[in-house]
């Protein structure tokens, strides 16, 4: 410890123990600097280009003639597109991002070699792309959250195992001997997925599997990107910046421990209920239906630990950003998870399974969940990398204001639709066509919704730019809030 | 720093425990299921797609029928899969065996197509089936007003005639609407008749032994009974 | 744990390059609040008597509806231990018989359409024609053995071809055909006598034919 005091010692004659700590995470954010904005430039460059495929697509469900006539912008290529874009562009790209950062604050580890790091994570820039024009182009593999053609994964792959490794090393070199419940999450998320891809890579494309034993490991393997890759970062993300922004520690270390080893059992088991009713033993589906069930288990555990930190302080959701966002996706993951252990029991199921319903919550879960945490922790990553403030603090109001409504417009919209769908579906009296006639209305306002988001995300992506290109300002700077408040968080370094 | 072992262990045995429930035991208790012959029929079954067909099958994962169709029949008194007509039975994992991707689908914008091939037949004497799915695929609307299918008519060509109109053309199945200018013809690709032809081919009629695992209905009064309890709920 | 000079030498390195940039850091670093930490507020009672629930119901579900951990089950309440043979064939009341027509239209309905109206000009109606009401004995040939060729039906020339559902076609048994036949004389406002089985039967042995008929061979037929 002699080293930083030191160090700190020589930035300021009046060096404190908190002083020293702060000189060294600024250590810690300049050495992730290169590959985290390269990450986040890219992630937010997929979004965009994700947003136009799903607006297209979108469009395509109520007026089928729209594009009608180009074969690489048919409905099951760019509705696919989408989805690459948005899982392995936008969101891995944020989470490799907010876990590196996180991972190198809290072990208190200099990241090093950020070269090589670098090169990884242009290698996964580039096999998402070229994943993705092999969508297009008609190699998809049509395995759901599987499509990029063989000759992409390889290199993602490579780069996976790169950027993973890095994390690892950063957390067994760091200087914290405390493991934080964050540091479990992502530790958990860097190890589960290339299992997880890798079985699901051998058994599906490289020596599939026979029959229906394909479907339970595409399921086994999608269901567990949401819940072991994403759900974990956005939950590390969340434990993270609800005490950071809010100044004080987390409610309870045992509701902590708790919520990461039940999810860490159960979810992993639930995926399999995607093929309820379907052609694969009902033992299986029991299984997956009892799992789901047991997943309100850590959901209401992590939402009570993360609400009892709020209590009190609800006050700063006027003035953060990042909080705001936070929050709205802990809020969110809490109503999403609920809603899929509903849609797991059978008589449910029955109705909301095959129908637009489904694609309501899994927006609920990616967007309204984990995309707005993404969003929370890139306010607050950016401005200590780039050690600039947000130019504009109207934009970032846009941004939430158009996000939050849009999302909740587009799941309220979607999921009303689909259970009509679903009623009228399980019901032979009904034509088919007639249902399909009876949900376009739904798919239409979907599309209004969409855009509005689509709003959203232009101003992010212009603030985001706008603050790459600004000058850099001498001196003390104050952070963008939403508006000045008693809790703004200059008044933390007075303590 | 030294609880990391342990967590490590946790976070390493959580997903081996669903590794070898989901994917292994199924593996090992089903995955090599194997054809059933039918001695009276001398055929194996479930039967190979036709060449022309597992072409068709490429077409239809390049161009992603799979995110609105699904293809899996669930049983009777689960959704209303067999009163619409998309299936005699429920489907069962021996259906899929000979088919090296499965497209189970997991989305009904459009209905059910595990089937399809009983409900458009190609006869010896008519074409109906063939038809039908040429008209669809060309643009949906022709057949099915409304739907929010969308067309297809880039596996059409529309070309000059030269000599005598092909044989293929589907000129004449068209609406006036649709007819292409005087001297010119619609014709399938190769792609949208090898699709058409696995269209055809999607039915399972034949009974597997395992097909008749489904719970019977116990005797008509205890049904009764159980009706009323139903409704009490 | 300091084990790593050089590393720390390297720091010290970065930090006195650039003096300017220190100034900075300090200014949005200084006003961060400290690195999360931990409370250890004790877990609540409820939540334990809850967990236990959860994971009781769940057990008793999964033991429900295990289909005897059978990977040949598909149906969550077929038992194989307690598994008896189906009942025999059963006589079908004629609402049942309608109930089974209607299910067997969906396959009609994608020409002639739900509504029973057809497509205008593609084709035709079923609702209100004359060949569906009136001489069932054309109507069930057509179905046996399909129909090639123009046919006028309420004022209208259609020229298509109608699929066979007999022996040369769709193969469906007499109980089909005439429970379908059953099914379009007596919807959409139409009312006409049911059709049977063992009509569909007679005719079929009469005719023994393979190919489609025309709308002028049916004439024939009175």
């Amino acid at each position: 410890m002699a080293n930083p005091s030191s160090l700190a010692a020589s930035l300021s004659p009046e060096a404190s123990p908190d002083l020293v700590k702060r000189a060294e995470l600024s250590e810690i954010d300049a050495s992730t600097k290169a590959p985290a904005i390269f990450l986040l430039g890219s992630s937010v460059l997929w979004l965009l280009l994700g947003t136009v495929f799903a607006l297209i697509a979108s469009f395509k469900m109520h007026s089928p003639n729209f594009l009608g006539d180009y074969e690489w912008l048919t409905f099951g290529r760019i509705r696919t597109a989408h989805l690459n874009a948005v899982v392995y562009g936008w969101s891995v790209n944020a989470s490799f991002a907010v876990a590196i950062w996180l991972m190198a604050r809290l072990a208190r580890g200099v990241l090093r070699h950020t070269g090589l790091l670098f090169t990884a994570t242009v290698f996964w820039n580039l096999g998402v792309t070229i994943g993705i024009a092999g969508i297009l182009l008609g190699d998809s593999t049509s395995i759901e959250w599987l499509e990029f053609p063989p000759y992409a994964t390889p290199l993602l792959f490579v780069a996976y195992a790169l950027i993973g490794a890095w994390a690892i090393i950063t957390f067994r070199f760091g200087k914290s001997n405390h493991i934080y419940v964050s540091q479990w999450y992502i530790l958990a998320a860097l190890f589960w997925f290339p299992w997880l891809y890798s079985v699901a890579q051998i058994m599906m494309i490289f020596s599939p599997a026979r029959g229906t034993v394909q479907s339970l490991v595409n399921w086994w393997f999608a269901h567990n990107v949401l819940g072991l890759w994403f759900t974990p970062i956005g939950l590390a993300a969340v434990y993270y910046f609800l005490p950071k922004v809010l100044g004080k520690p987390i409610h309870s270390y045992y509701l902590s421990v708790l919520g990461f080893w039940s999810l860490a059992i159960f979810y992993n088991w639930a995926g399999v209920h995607h093929l309820i009713g379907g052609p694969v033993p009902v033992w299986v589906q029991s299984a997956g239906i009892a799992a789901s069930f047991m997943m309100v288990v850590p959901v209401v555990v992590t939402a009570i630990n993360h609400h009892m930190t709020m209590v009190g302080s609800f006050g700063a959701l006027k003035t953060s950003p990042t909080l705001r966002f936070i929050v709205f996706g802990a809020v969110s993951y809490t109503l999403a998870s609920l809603q899929g252990s509903s849609m797991a029991l059978r008589s449910w199921n029955e109705v909301t399974h095959f129908t637009h319903y489904t694609v309501g919550h899994s927006h609920l879960g990616m967007y309204a969940f984990f995309t707005m945490v993404m969003f929370g922790a890139i306010y607050y990553i950016l401005p200590r990398i780039l050690l600039k403030e947000w130019p504009s603090a109207p934009l970032i109001s846009v941004h939430f204001w158009t996000t939050a409504v849009g999302v909740i417009f587009y799941v309220v919209a979607i999921s009303v639709g689909g259970l009509k769908q679903g009623f009228e579906m399980n019901n032979a009296d009904i034509p088919f066509i007639e249902t399909v006639k009876n949900t376009i209305i739904y798919l239409e306002l979907r599309s209004y919704a969409g855009v509005l988001m689509t709003v959203g995300h232009i101003a992010f992506a212009v603030n985001f730019t706008w603050m790459l290109a600004k000058r850099r300002k001498a001196g003390a700077t104050a952070p963008t809030l939403f508006r000045t408040g008693p809790e703004i968080e200059l008044e933390a370094s007075a303590r | 720093m030294n609880r990391a072992p342990l967590i490590f262990l946790g976070i390493f045995f959580a997903l081996a425990f669903s590794w070898t429930g989901i994917v292994l035991v199924n593996q090992i208790s089903y995955g090599d299921l194997t054809p059933v012959y039918d001695e009276n029929d001398g055929i194996a079954y479930p039967q190979a797609l036709p060449g022309i067909a597992q072409q068709g099958r490429l077409v239809y994962q390049d161009l992603g029928c799979v995110y609105c169709h699904t293809q899996q029949v669930r049983r009777p008194g689960f959704g209303a899969d067999i009163e619409r007509g998309w299936g005699e039975r429920q489907s069962v994992a021996r259906d899929y065996i000979r088919e090296p991707r499965v497209f189970l689908g997991s989305m009904r914008t459009g209905p059910d197509l595990r089937n399809v091939g009983t409900r458009y037949v190609d006869t010896p004497t008519s074409k109906a089936g063939s038809e039908w799915h040429h008209r669809h695929l060309y643009d949906p609307q022709i057949t099915s007003p409304g739907s929010n299918m969308p067309p297809f008519k880039f596996l059409y060509e529309t070309r000059k005639i030269v000599g005598e109109p092909s044989v293929n053309a589907i000129t004449h199945l068209l609406p006036e609407q649709y007819q292409p200018e005087a001297g010119y013809e619609v014709v399938p690709t190769k792609r949208a008749e090898s699709l058409v032809a696995y269209l055809l081919s999607l039915k399972d009629t034949y009974a597997y032994p395992e097909t008749n695992n489904v719970y019977v209905e116990p005797a008509p009064e205890e049904t009764k009974a159980a009706g009323q309890k139903e409704e009490s709920k | 744990m300091s084990q790593q000079p050089p590393e720390n030498k390297q720091s010290m390195e970065q930090a006195g390059a650039s003096d300017e940039s220190i100034q900075k850091v300090h200014s949005i670093l200084l006003r961060e609040k400290p690195e999360p930490s931990e409370g250890y507020k004790p877990m609540p009672l409820f939540l334990l008597g809850f967990i236990s629930t959860m994971i009781f119901i769940c057990s008793i579900y999964l033991v429900h509806y295990r289909g005897g951990f059978d990977p040949l089950v598909y149906d969550e309440r077929f038992d194989p231990a307690k598994a008896a043979g189906a009942g025999g064939p059963v006589e079908l009341t004629p609402e049942q018989i309608v109930a089974m027509g209607k299910k067997l239209y969906n396959t009609c309905a994608t020409c002639h359409q739900p509504n029973g109206q057809g497509l205008p000009g593609v084709y035709p109606p079923l609702a209100g024609s004359e060949w569906v009401l009136e001489n069932d004995q054309r109507l069930i040939r057509v179905l046996l053995d399909g129909l090639n060729g123009p046919i006028e039906v309420k004022g209208n020339t259609y020229n298509g071809a109608m699929p066979a559902f007999g022996a040369a076609g769709y193969k469906w048994n007499d109980e089909k055909i005439a429970a379908v036949l059953t099914y379009i004389r007596q919807e959409w406002g139409n009312a006409a006598e049911p059709i049977t089985a063992a009509h569909v039967k007679e005719i079929r042995e009469v005719d023994n034919r393979t190919k489609p008929w025309t709308a002028e061979e049916l004439a024939a037929f009175e």
